[in-house]
């Protein structure tokens, strides 16, 4: 079936809300092609999302999906693909919901390394409650709730995932379509937790962070020669402050996911009529 | 009334307090007769008092009572808390030879047994518990075969050395008590019977149920007392290709069950009160987006921290009513051991039948408590899973719209809507907390708004038609006294009949197991002179439904000290009140 399967499939016949220009719509776009470049379909592809504008992208999206409370999209994709490591599994969601709210489920999320793929819609500010600081928001960025800007530096998740031990981590830019869709697709090939942090401009509250400055400001990885497998080079990347980077920055070429970690092969939906035959043994164990 | 012995065994937390009883219940239940066992222990890992008594009978016994017959008391303040407890005829087994002096009443009879002393002879003094275990054996007059057998059970693992070395302690203490006591003027003989019962407590019966009911996915955060469910499941739920994964917190822990509902594994998670306000964000989410899912509340003292390792009926309310806005739910409370097996059962077939949250409520006292059963009280023939409007290849089609889409909350007439799980072709859809369409797409439309509400409303009337809210009856139908219980006060209800009868004093004890939907009690309570309602809450939540229904008002007995109602005490409280005046 899924020879035949073309990203459109992918589309639900619902109009984005998004404001006209918004980074989301490429990001989105790249995710629903690398799904179907990578030999899914609806039928058997889960999406998560959680609140605020990416959290949208499951209504725009024609799949199984759910479409969750501000913050817990990752545990919800970790239990779909526990309970069915048949099923491909793509959470995304925004700065604030993954480094504010979720940012300790991002932390687990990455240590597990379930095999799935998230996709973080960063555009450093707080679209959808209109403008006010994201944990990515630059220190110095004046906003309704920062005006002097929130002085603490911004989170960094390509080092938060780092030191959570994760298996792979990656960094794209919504407009630059087929990077963005090359990188969201190898995070989908990798086995286990897959996260790319993707530069998706709001063009509506951040002129700071805009189209032309990741474009001037953007240097990409693989250009670079760099090689994701090398930890330390990854680390140099990763924490370098100076400069915007696209690309794999790191890749555990000896990952090995939750599921077989755990064990969990099984199709969980599958239970029997009545009782399975040998549950007395349950029963026989408290003689 | 039946024939019992009280036993207890008492000491500091990590003086192997548990195991010790564990194992005499089972010697005692591996010998046929009905055990009904109580702890009592402290929120700490070390230190502080900590108990485990045992209730033993040849008939049914279903709750503790005020009275102690044989005392293994490794501290002094054993003997001080149980005080009030200890009568003429109780024995005290302790070790002389330890640095306290114990303080014994004079009229109770002091055995001192060189507990350590006696464990070193017999390979190391970690057995001392063992020791005092043989000496109880010889004051009751109880065979000390069957503690070999549950010896075996414990030790078998760790080798016949260690099982061997243990048997001989308990022959030791027995013996001891033998040589240097006559101890037949206590009267204690242990009859025993050919009858096979099984012995487990509250939590493995809800773990053992949720196997039985196909549950193959548990998430959930350590709590007291929930805990041993997820303890229970680890380790097993894999042999029926399950998974249990302990999660970083309530939040995590039931947005990953929602996960495994929606991709159409039967799911569950377990928490306490407190773990309960945490997942309430959630819980308008699981309703609205009609996912099926179980969360169990083992409920324990509250407010805030409360006393954790107390008892307490205190989550009722939060049960019915926790969530923002409107959300239809089911709310079920097993009011027995078994209960807790069946009803886990008949949750997740609720779940699924109706696309809705489940709360299964038990509390800490059925939860610790562990109880004797014949098998048979399990019997998995019985075992029925329903799975409700779960959709396949074949039938998705009946559920598709002009333009081939999966109508995942359509607008039936019994207010079910179809499910199908990720795989089922043709059947992708979103499902949202957002208020949506037929479809399951955002709307603010008045007229599907009023839809959509109404038809998860629905849903809640046509369970009320189509399944049985029934209640457990005890005691004397056509009695004019009503006492009205839920959740784990049912047993002690019971046997309280039998110290009332003593008295002439009757009752129809009718105990609750649905909360919501419940049955409709307007007649029991029309035609009773009296109402009684028993709950372990200060401000009885139960009660006030109940006068809510009934538009009456109903005597209250109300404990919330943190220990569970005995069966004496109760018929004690419940004389007083059928002679009280009805409240205002």
């Amino acid at each position: 079936m899924s020879s035949d399967v073309r990203f459109t499939d992918f589309k639900s016949d619902k109009q984005p809300t998004w404001c006209p220009g918004c980074g989301d719509f490429g990001t989105m776009n790249g995710m629903m092609k690398a799904l179907a470049e990578t030999g899914n379909d609806p039928d058997n592809t889960f999406v998560v999302a959680g609140i605020g504008c990416s959290g949208k992208i499951g209504t725009y999206m024609h799949s199984y999906a759910l479409h969750g409370v501000h913050g817990r999209a990752l545990p919800v994709g970790q239990g779909v693909k526990m309970s069915r490591p048949d099923i491909e599994v793509m959470v995304a969601g925004g700065d604030g919901d993954g480094y504010s709210i979720g940012a300790g489920h991002f932390v687990h999320a990455v240590r597990r390394n379930v095999d799935m793929t998230y996709c973080v819609m960063d555009n450093r500010i707080y679209g959808l409650t209109k403008g006010q600081a994201s944990p990515t928001s630059r220190s110095d960025f004046e906003t309704s709730t920062t005006p002097e800007g929130p002085k603490q530096p911004p989170v960094n998740p390509l080092a938060l995932a780092l030191a959570s031990g994760a298996s792979f981590i990656a960094q794209s830019f919504a407009s630059d379509a087929l990077r963005h869709q090359e990188i969201v697709q190898e995070a989908i090939e990798h086995d286990g937790f897959g996260f790319v942090n993707v530069f998706s401009p709001c063009v509506t509250f951040n002129d700071v962070d805009t189209y032309d400055y990741f474009r001037d400001n953007l240097v990409d990885l693989e250009e670079e020669g760099h090689d994701p497998n090398d930890y330390e080079a990854a680390k140099e990347v990763i924490l370098d402050s100076e400069k915007e980077y696209q690309g794999v920055m790191y890749q555990d070429e000896n990952s090995v996911p939750y599921n077989e970690q755990h064990g969990v092969t099984e199709d969980m939906s599958e239970i029997p009529d009545g009782a399975p035959e040998d549950a007395m043994d349950l029963v026989r164990e408290f003689y | 009334m039946a024939e019992d012995l009280n036993w207890a065994v008492g000491g500091e937390a990590g003086d192997g307090i548990d195991s010790t009883g564990k194992i005499f219940a089972q010697a005692l239940s591996r010998a046929g007769r009905h055990v009904f066992t109580s702890k009592d222990f402290a929120s700490r890992i070390r230190g502080g008092y900590t108990a485990y008594k045992i209730r033993t009978a040849v008939d049914d016994v279903q709750s503790v009572v005020d009275r102690l017959d044989i005392l293994v008391a490794l501290t002094q303040r054993t003997i001080d808390e149980n005080l009030d407890e200890l009568h003429e005829g109780s024995a005290i087994i302790y070790d002389g030879e330890r640095s306290w002096e114990a303080e014994i009443p004079d009229e109770i009879t002091a055995v001192d047994v060189p507990l350590k002393s006696l464990a070193e002879e017999a390979g190391g003094a970690i057995m001392r518990n063992v020791v005092a275990l043989g000496a109880a054996c010889e004051i009751a007059d109880f065979d000390v075969e069957y503690l070999d057998e549950s010896l075996e059970k414990r030790f078998g693992g760790k080798g016949s050395k260690i099982v061997e070395n243990n048997k001989e302690a308990a022959r030791l203490g027995q013996e001891y008590v033998q040589e240097n006591y006559d101890l037949d003027h206590l009267g204690y003989s242990l009859e025993t019977t050919d009858n096979d019962y099984v012995l487990l407590n509250g939590n493995e019966a809800i773990g053992m149920g949720a196997i039985a009911a196909g549950c193959r996915f548990y998430a959930g955060y350590p709590i007291t007392p929930a805990t041993s469910i997820m303890e229970y499941l680890t380790g097993r739920i894999e042999e029926y290709g399950g998974h249990v994964v302990q999660a970083e917190d309530e939040l995590s822990a039931i947005n990953m069950a929602l996960g495994g509902a929606r991709a159409g594994a039967r799911a569950m998670t377990a928490t306490s009160g407190a773990g309960i306000d945490l997942m309430t964000e959630t819980f308008g989410l699981i309703a609205t987006s009609e996912t099926p899912l179980v969360i169990t509340d083992v409920q324990r003292s509250g407010p805030s921290t409360g006393m954790p390792t107390k008892q307490e009926q205190g989550d009722l309310n939060m049960a019915l009513y926790a969530g923002h806005g409107e959300v239809p739910r089911f709310v079920v409370a097993p009011t027995t051991i078994t209960e807790c097996f069946w009803k886990t059962i008949e949750a997740f077939n609720l779940a699924e039948k109706y696309n809705t949250p489940v709360f299964l409520i038990s509390d800490l006292a059925m939860s610790v408590t562990e109880q004797t059963f014949p098998p048979e009280a399990f019997d998995m023939d019985a075992v029925e899973i329903d799975r409700g409007k779960l959709v396949d290849d074949d039938t998705v089609g009946e559920w598709l719209d002009s333009q081939g889409r999966f109508r995942a909350h359509a607008a039936t007439e019994d207010g079910v809507s179809p499910r199908a799980i990720p795989g089922t072709t043709d059947g992708a859809h979103m499902s949202t907390g957002l208020e949506h369409d037929e479809l399951g797409r955002r709307t603010e439309e008045t007229d599907v708004r009023v839809q959509q509400v109404d038809k998860r409303n629905r849903k809640v009337e046509t369970a009320k038609e189509e399944e049985g809210w029934e209640y457990r009856e005890f005691g004397n139908p056509d009695s004019d006294n009503l006492v009205l219980s839920w959740g784990s006060n049912e047993g002690a209800l019971v046997e309280a009949l039998d110290y009332l009868e003593e008295d002439d004093i009757d009752l129809r004890v009718i105990s609750v197991p649905y909360i919501f939907p419940r049955p409709d009690l307007t007649d029991e309570i029309e035609s009773a002179e009296d109402v009684i309602v028993v709950e372990c809450n200060a401000t009885g939540q139960f009660a006030d439904l109940i006068e809510h229904d009934a538009l009456t008002r109903v005597k209250r007995i109300n404990k919330y000290t943190g220990v569970r109602f005995k069966a004496d005490e109760l018929a004690e409280q419940i004389t007083e009140k059928l002679s009280a005046e009805v409240p205002a």
